[in-house]
C-alpha cells in the first residue's frame, strides 16, 4: 500500500464581498456628496422649524445669492453669486450696488427663455438685515416674485428653553 | 521533459488587487469628501407681493394680516418684537408663535400677508425666526417690509 502526501491547499483570498461592499460605499457617498453644486458653500445658515427640506432641482430657473460676513459686524457683507461658464463654475463676488443691475439681467434672461426664476439667499445668521434687504429690494426691482431663504432645518440649538432670545 | 498540459481556463482568477486599491482611493476620496451636513438644510419660500417693484402707478396700499417688527437690542445679540405695533408680551419668538397661532384660531385669514420689518442692525437670524414662527403658525403669505432708500430704518 502506496501512501502519498497529501496535495497542499492553496489558499485563496474571495474579494469579491469586500468589493461588492465598496461599491456600494462608493455609490452612498457618490449619491451623497454634491461636489459638483457648490451653492453649498458652507455658511452659518439660521434654524427654523418650518424649513423643508426641497430637492433643489425642482426649483428651476434660479440665482443664488450668498450673504457672507465673516466680520460678524456691521461692516458691509460679501455678496457671492454662483454661476456656471459653459466649462466650469464660477463664484463672482458682487458689490452691493451692482446686485440690482445683476438681478435684473437675470430676470431678463429668464424672461426671454420663457422660464420661472427663483432667487435663492443663503445668508450667514449673523449678517444684519440690511445686507439681506438689498437682495429683497433688488428682487422687488427685477420682479422676481419667488424669493427661497435657505436655513438649518430644525430648531436652533442655542435657543434657550423660555423662549428664541 | 514532460510537458504539462496548460491550466483549463475556468480556473483563472483574475487579479482583483489594483482594482481594490482603485475602489479603496475613490472611498476615501468620496469620504472625505461627502459632507452629511448638507442634508439638513432646507429652505423657506415665500413669493413678494406681485404689486411690488418699480410700477409706475399709483402706491397700492397692502392691508397685512399681522405685521411684526423687530427692533435691535443690544447691539444685534436680541431684539425686540412689536406686533401690529405693541410691543409682545414675553418678548419672545415662542410667544410670538403661540400668539399667531391664537390669530389663526381666531379666524385670521392665512392667505392676507404677513410682514416683517426689521431695523437695519437686526440680525438675519432673527428675522428668520420671525418668518418661521409664521409658517408654523400656517401664514402662507410671508411679505418682508424693504425700505426704499436702503436706510432700513423701521419705526415699530
Amino acid at each position: 500500500m502506496i501512501f502519498r502526501p497529501p496535495k497542499p491547499t492553496s489558499w485563496e483570498l474571495n474579494l469579491a464581498p469586500m468589493v461588492d461592499v465598496m461599491m456600494c460605499l462608493i455609490i452612498f457617498f457618490l449619491l451623497a456628496t454634491e461636489l459638483v453644486d457648490r451653492a453649498h458653500r458652507p455658511m452659518d445658515l439660521p434654524f427654523a422649524v418650518a424649513a423643508q427640506m426641497v430637492d433643489r432641482s425642482e426649483f428651476g430657473s434660479r440665482v443664488v445669492i450668498n450673504i457672507h460676513d465673516d466680520d460678524h459686524d456691521l461692516s458691509p457683507a460679501e455678496y457671492v453669486v454662483v454661476g456656471w461658464d459653459g466649462r466650469k463654475i464660477t463664484e463672482h463676488v458682487l458689490p452691493p450696488e451692482e446686485i440690482e443691475a445683476f438681478l435684473l439681467s437675470k430676470a431678463q434672461q429668464s424672461t426671454a427663455r420663457d422660464e420661472d426664476m427663483r432667487c435663492v439667499i443663503r445668508a450667514d445668521k449673523q449678517v444684519a438685515y440690511s445686507d439681506v434687504e438689498v437682495v429683497l429690494r433688488g428682487c422687488g426691482l427685477a420682479q422676481i416674485g419667488k424669493i427661497v431663504f435657505s436655513a438649518n432645518a430644525g430648531p436652533d440649538p442655542e435657543d434657550q428653553p423660555e423662549g428664541a432670545q | 521533459m514532460r510537458r504539462g498540459l496548460p491550466e483549463p481556463a475556468g480556473q483563472r482568477v483574475p487579479n482583483l488587487a489594483p482594482m481594490v486599491d482603485v475602489i479603496m482611493v475613490l472611498l476615501v476620496f468620496f469620504m472625505l469628501g461627502a459632507s452629511l451636513h448638507l442634508t439638513t438644510e432646507g429652505v423657506l419660500q415665500t413669493e413678494l407681493d406681485p404689486r411690488s417693484g418699480p410700477g409706475e402707478g399709483a402706491p397700492v396700499e397692502i392691508i397685512p394680516a399681522v405685521q411684526i417688527a423687530l427692533e435691535d437690542v443690544d447691539d444685534g445679540r436680541s431684539c425686540n418684537i412689536y406686533v401690529t405695533g405693541e410691543p409682545l408680551e414675553g418678548n419672545s419668538f415662542g410667544h410670538l408663535l403661540a400668539y399667531l397661532r391664537d390669530r389663526r384660531e381666531a379666524g385670521a385669514d392665512p392667505t392676507n400677508p404677513t410682514v416683517i420689518g426689521a431695523q437695519a442692525t437686526v440680525r438675519w437670524n432673527f428675522v428668520v425666526k420671525a418668518m418661521d414662527a409664521a409658517v408654523q403658525a400656517g401664514f402662507k403669505n410671508v411679505q418682508f417690509a424693504v425700505s426704499l432708500g436702503g436706510s432700513g430704518q423701521l419705526s415699530p
